[in-house]
C-alpha cells in the first residue's frame, strides 16, 4: 500500500512505550553490571569495576547452583509441558459435548495468578492437613509421611508440577492450532493405505506439527527460564537453596542484599542465555520453510 | 468391542484431564468457604461460612485497597497499551515499509528479556523519583511487559482479515484513517478484544514487579497473598478468599475469550 | 466519464519487474478488456490505475490529469474485486450506500439511491442480509451495485465473473453488457477468459509477461492476431500450428502440403483455426493424416489429426463419423484464413 509515512506515525505510540520501558532500563542495567554499587553502603552509583560482576557471579556458588537448578526445572518441565500438551491436544482434537467441555475449563489453570498457584499447591502439599498429601499417602503407602515440600527433591517436583500444570493448557491450545492446519485428507490418506493409529501419528501428524512444537518448546523455554512467582509462594528457595531458580537468586541478590551490580551482571547472564536460546529458536524456525515468524 | 473400549477409555482420559485442571480451584473455593477449623482438616463435609470473605475486607488485611489497585492498574495498562498496540499492529500488518521486519523482530525480541533486568533500573528509578509503591510505578512497568506481547497477538488478528475490503472502502472515497476507523475497527474488534482481556489477565496476575515495587500502598492481590503468611503461620482460609477474590473476575473474562484465543495465540505464531 | 493514459508505465516489487514499460490509452466511454495468462500482469496494472500500488516510473493521466500521486479516494473510480471486497460487518444496503455515505449522503437519499441500484441488480430483498449469508452470484451482484450505486468517471472489475458458475457467469456478462451500454461508462475489464474478452470488449488488450502484445477490436485479435502468442491464446479449440517451408507457393510439412500465396521461406509457422478447415476426400486433401481423437461438443465434432509431430484440429459436422487411426483429409474451407508467422520472432508475416 500507498502512504509513506503513516506506518511510522501509527508505530510511534507504541514504540515510545517499548523503548521507554524496556530498552531505557535494559541499557541502565548493562552499565549497572559494571560498577560497585551496594545500596546498604552507597545511594548513588559507584566506581567502574569491570568484569569483577561478572567473575564475582561465576565464582560465586549459590549462583552456580542456582545455574544448576534452573537447568533441571527448564529441562524437566519443557519436556513435560510439550509431551502433555501434544497428548491433550490429540485427545481434545474431535468435537464432542465433553472435549468441548475440558477445552473450555482448560483455560482456567492459564488464567490463575502463578504466584497463587504456589500458594495453593503449598497448601495442598501440607503433610499435616494438605489434601493431596494426605490423598497420595492414603492411595501410595510409601508416600505416606513423606514431608513433601521440607524435602528438596519432592519439592523441586512439586515446582515443576505447579508450573506445568499452569502451562499445559496455553500451549495445549497452540497445538490445537497447529493440528488445525494439518489437513484431515493426509490422515485418511494414510488410513486407508492402511497405516496403523501409531504410525499415522509418528509419521503423519507429528511431521507436520513441526513447527508448532518447536514454537511451543521454545516458548515454553523462555517462561520457564524466567520462572519466578512461585518458587517465592511455595519453596521461597528451599529448602535450602534446592529451588532456588535463577531469577529468584537475581531478586534475592539485588532485593535482600541490595547489590545492585552484581544483581545486574547476572540478570544479564540470564538475559544472554535466553538470547542465545532465542536465536537458536529463530535458526529452527527459519529451516522450517513452511514457518513464517513474523 | 474394541471401538467401545476405546471410547470409554477417550471418556475417562477427559474426565480425569477435568479432575487434573479443576482440583486445585474446587479446592481453594471450598476452604475459602470453611471454618479454620474444617480448613486444617482434610474436610470435604462442613458448614460453609462467609465469615472469611468479610475477615479479609476487614483490619488488618484490606483486601479491598488490593482489589481497587489491582483494577485500576489493570485497566489503566490495557487501556493506553491496547491502543497503541492496535496501531502498531496495523502498521505491520498492512504495509511493506523499509525496516519493517526489523523493527518487528525489535518488538518480539523484547519478549526474551527476563523481567528480573528490567526491574532492577525501575526500582532504582522509581526511589529516586520517588514513586516507589504507587500505581503509576505499577502501570508503567507493565506497559513493558504487555505491548509487545499484545502487539504480536493483534497483528496475528489483523493478518487474518482479508485486505480486499479495505483497498475497496479506499477506491469508494475513504481515507485511511477512516478505512481504519469504518472497516479494520469493526472487523478487529473481536480480536482487540481478546488481546485486551488475555493483557489485562497478564497484569493481574503480575507479581515480581508489584512485589518489588510496592510495599503498602500499591500492594496489588496477587503480593497480598503473601500477607497472610503469619507469624501465627499461614493462614489457608484467609488466603484462600483472597484467591476466589484473585480468581473470579479473571475466570469470567477468560471463559469470554475461550472460542477466540486458540485463534489469536496461533495466528500470531504460526501461519 | 474520462480516458486514461499510461505512459510508460513501469512496475518493479524490489527486483521483479512485473510490468517493463506500459503504454495503454483507453478512449472515453469504451469497454477495454485486459486479457492474458494468470500471472502476466493484468492485476498489476489494474491497481495501478486504481492507486492501490505506487507506480515505479511513469505517467498515469485520468480525464488528462496526472493522478500517480493522487490517493485512490480522490480519483473518482469504482472497482469490482475478483473476490468482491464486501464489508463483511455491514449489511448489504450498508455495503451498497457506503461509497455514498463517504460522500456525506443524508442517510434518507443514501437508501432512496441504495433502493434504486439494488432493484437494478435484483437484490431489493436481500438489503438486511450480511454478505456470508449471500451466494456467490448474489454477493457479485452487490459489488457491483456498490460500483454503480455513484457515477463514477472509471469502472474497474478485476475478474469479477471467475468466481461464478457457468451459466451464472453468461448470465452475468449479458447484464454487465447491457449495463456498460446503458450507463457509457469507461471500463477497464480484466478476465483471462478469452470468451469474456470476446463478448464484452470494445477493445482487447491481450498482455503477456508485462507487456502488451495486442490491442484491438475482438474481431481484428481473432482474425489477425499479432503474434504466435496470441493467435495460440485466442480460439478454442487453439489456432493450429504447423512448423515447415514454403517453396514455390507450396507449404509443405509431414502430411501436409497446401498451397499458399506468399514468398518462399525456409522456415515458418503456418496457422489455420479448427473453423477454417474441413474435413475432404482423403485422396485429394492437402493434409492427410490418422485421426488421433474424436470429440463431440453437440454442436460440431471436433476431429484432430496426428501428422507427424504436431496434431491438427478441425471441426466437423456433428454427425460427421469415422473409426480412430483411419486415414482421413482435411482441407482448407472457402473463404477461411491462413496465417503465417516467423517462427524465430513470433511475428505475423504479411500476406
Ligand atoms: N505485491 C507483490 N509483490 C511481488 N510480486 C508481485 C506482487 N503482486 C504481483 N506480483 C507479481 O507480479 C506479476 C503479475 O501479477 P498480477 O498482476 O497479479 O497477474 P495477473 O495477470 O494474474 O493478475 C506476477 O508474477 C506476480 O507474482
Ligand atoms: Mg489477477
Amino acid at each position: 500500500m500507498r502512504d509513506r509515512g503513516l506506518p511510522f506515525v501509527l508505530m510511534a505510540p507504541a514504540f515510545l512505550i517499548v523503548l521507554a520501558t524496556t530498552l531505557y532500563p535494559l541499557s541502565y542495567s548493562l552499565i549497572t553490571s559494571f560498577r560497585e554499587w551496594r545500596l546498604t553502603r552507597q545511594r548513588r552509583p559507584g566506581d567502574f569495576v569491570g568484569i569483577d560482576n561478572y567473575t564475582g557471579a561465576f565464582t560465586n556458588h549459590e549462583f552456580l547452583s542456582s545455574l544448576w537448578v534452573t537447568t533441571v526445572f527448564v529441562t524437566i518441565s519443557v519436556v513435560a509441558t510439550v509431551v502433555l500438551a501434544m497428548a491433550l491436544a490429540l485427545l481434545l482434537r474431535r468435537t464432542g459435548r465433553l472435549h468441548t467441555f475440558v477445552r473450555i475449563i482448560l483455560i482456567l489453570p492459564f488464567a490463575m495468578s502463578p504466584a497463587l498457584i504456589g500458594v495453593s499447591f503449598r497448601f495442598m502439599f501440607n503433610p499435616e492437613f494438605g489434601v493431596l498429601a494426605q490423598g497420595l499417602g492414603a492411595i501410595f503407602p510409601f508416600l505416606k509421611g513423606v514431608a513433601w515440600l521440607a524435602d528438596p527433591r519432592f519439592a523441586m517436583g512439586i515446582l515443576i508440577v505447579t508450573d506445568v500444570w499452569h502451562w499445559v493448557p496455553y500451549m495445549t491450545f497452540m497445538c490445537l492450532g497447529g493440528l488445525t492446519a494439518v489437513p484431515r485428507e493426509t490422515e485418511e490418506a494414510a488410513r486407508i493405505d492402511g497405516a496403523s493409529g501409531f504410525r499415522i501419528l509418528w509419521e503423519i501428524i507429528l511431521p507436520q506439527m513441526r513447527g508448532v512444537l518447536v514454537v511451543v518448546a521454545i516458548l515454553k523455554t523462555i517462561f520457564a527460564l524466567k520462572m519466578f512467582d512461585q518458587v517465592v509462594t511455595l519453596t521461597g528457595g528451599g529448602p535450602g537453596a534446592s529451588t532456588e531458580t535463577l531469577a529468584y537468586f537475581v531478586f534475592k541478590v539485588g532485593f535482600h542484599w541490595f547489590d545492585m551490580g552484581q544483581a545486574s551482571a547476572m540478570a544479564w547472564i540470564l538475559t544472554a542465555i535466553m538470547m542465545v536460546i532465542s536465536i537458536w529458536y529463530v535458526r529452527l524456525l527459519m529451516s522450517e520453510r513452511k514457518l513464517v515468524t513474523a | 468391542m474394541k471401538k467401545q473400549l476405546f471410547w470409554w477409555g477417550e471418556r475417562a482420559l477427559l474426565v480425569f484431564v477435568a479432575v487434573v485442571a479443576l482440583f486445585p480451584i474446587l479446592w481453594m473455593f471450598l476452604t475459602a468457604f470453611k471454618q479454620p477449623l474444617d480448613a486444617y482438616r482434610v474436610s470435604i463435609f462442613f458448614t460453609p461460612t462467609f465469615n472469611n470473605f468479610k475477615a479479609v475486607f476487614d483490619e488488618p488485611w484490606y483486601l479491598g485497597r488490593m482489589v481497587m489497585n489491582s483494577v485500576i492498574v489493570a485497566s489503566v495498562t490495557v487501556m493506553i497499551s491496547v491502543p497503541c498496540a492496535s496501531l502498531a499492529a496495523y502498521a505491520f500488518s498492512r504495509f511493506r515499509m523499509r525496516g519493517r521486519k526489523f523493527l518487528f523482530f525489535l518488538v518480539l525480541s523484547t519478549q526474551f528479556i527476563p523481567a528480573v533486568v528490567i526491574v532492577l533500573p525501575f526500582f532504582l528509578m522509581f526511589r529516586q523519583l520517588g514513586l516507589l509503591d504507587t500505581r503509576l510505578a505499577l502501570i508503567i512497568v507493565n506497559l513493558a511487559i504487555v505491548t509487545p506481547f499484545v502487539i504480536w497477538m493483534i497483528k496475528g488478528f489483523i493478518d487474518a482479515i482479508p485486505v480486499e475490503a479495505e483497498e475497496a472502502a479506499m477506491v469508494d472515497g475513504a481515507s485511511r484513517l477512516r478505512v481504519i476507523r469504518d472497516i479494520v475497527l469493526p472487523m478487529a474488534a473481536p480480536g482487540i478484544l481478546t488481546s485486551s482481556i488475555f493483557c489485562f489477565i497478564l497484569t493481574w496476575n503480575e507479581f515480581l514487579f508489584a512485589l518489588i515495587i510496592t510495599r503498602r500502598e500499591a500492594v496489588t492481590l496477587p503480593v497480598g497473598l503473601v500477607n497472610f503468611r503469619t507469624e501465627r503461620g499461614d493462614l489457608w482460609e484467609l488466603m484462600s478468599a483472597a484467591g476466589v477474590m484473585i480468581t473470579v473476575p479473571i475466570f469470567i473474562m477468560a471463559i469470554i475469550i475461550q472460542k477466540h484465543f486458540t485463534r489469536g495465540m496461533t495466528a500470531g505464531a504460526v501461519k | 466519464m474520462a480516458e486514461v493514459r499510461l505512459e510508460n508505465v513501469v512496475k518493479r516489487y524490489g527486483g521483479f519487474t512485473a510490468l517493463p514499460k506500459l503504454d495503454l490509452h483507453v478512449n472515453e466511454g469504451e469497454f477495454l478488456v485486459l486479457l492474458g495468462p494468470s500471472g502476466c500482469g493484468k492485476t498489476t496494472t489494474m491497481r495501478l490505475i486504481a492507486g492501490l500500488e505506487e507506480i515505479t516510473e511513469g505517467d498515469l493521466l485520468i480525464g488528462g490529469e496526472r493522478v500517480n500521486d493522487k490517493e485512490p479516494k480522490d480519483r473518482d473510480i469504482a472497482m469490482v474485486f475478483q473476490n468482491y471486497g464486501l464489508y463483511p460487518h455491514m449489511s448489504v444496503a450498508d455495503n451498497i450506500g457506503y461509497p455514498l455515505k463517504l460522500r456525506g449522503l443524508g442517510k434518507s437519499e443514501r437508501m432512496a439511491q441504495v433502493r434504486k441500484v439494488a432493484e437494478k441488480v435484483e437484490l431489493g430483498e436481500l438489503l438486511d442480509r450480511r454478505p456470508s449469508e449471500l451466494s456467490g452470484g448474489q454477493r457479485q451482484r452487490v459489488a457491483l451495485a456498490r460500483a454503480i450505486v455513484r457515477r463514477p468517471q472509471l469502472f474497474l472489475m478485476d475478474e469479477p465473473l471467475s468466481n461464478l458458475d457457468a451459466k451464472l457467469r453468461v448470465t452475468m456478462r449479458a447484464e454487465l453488457k447491457h449495463m456498460h451500454h446503458e450507463m457509457g461508462i469507461t471500463t477497464v475489464y480484466v478476465t483471462h477468459d478469452q470468451m469474456e474478452a470476446m463478448t464484452l470488449a470494445s477493445r482487447i488488450v491481450v498482455m503477456n509477461k508485462g507487456r502488451i502484445v495486442q490491442l484491438d477490436t475482438p474481431e481484428r485479435i481473432y482474425s489477425e492476431p499479432a503474434d504466435l502468442f496470441v493467435a495460440d491464446f485466442i480460439g478454442s479449440p487453439s489456432m493450429n500450428l504447423i512448423h515447415g517451408q514454403i517453396a514455390g507457393g507450396t507449404f509443405t510439412a509431414e502430411g501436409i502440403s497446401l498451397p499458399v500465396s506468399a514468398p518462399d521461406r525456409a522456415k515458418v509457422v503456418l496457422g489455420i483455426r479448427p473453423e477454417d478447415l474441413q474435413i475432404s476426400d482423403a485422396s485429394t486433401a492437402p493434409i492427410k493424416a490418422p485421426i488421433f481423437a474424436l470429440e463431440l461438443t453437440g454442436e460440431s465434432t471436433l476431429v484432430t489429426l496426428r501428422a507427424g509431430a504436431t496434431q491438427l484440429c478441425a471441426r466437423g459436422a456433428a454427425d460427421f463419423r469415422a473409426k480412430m487411426d483411419d486415414t482421413c483429409g482435411l482441407a482448407p474451407r472457402p473463404g477461411g484464413r491462413i496465417h503465417l508467422f516467423d517462427p524465430e520472432s513470433g511475428l505475423r508475416l504479411p500476406s
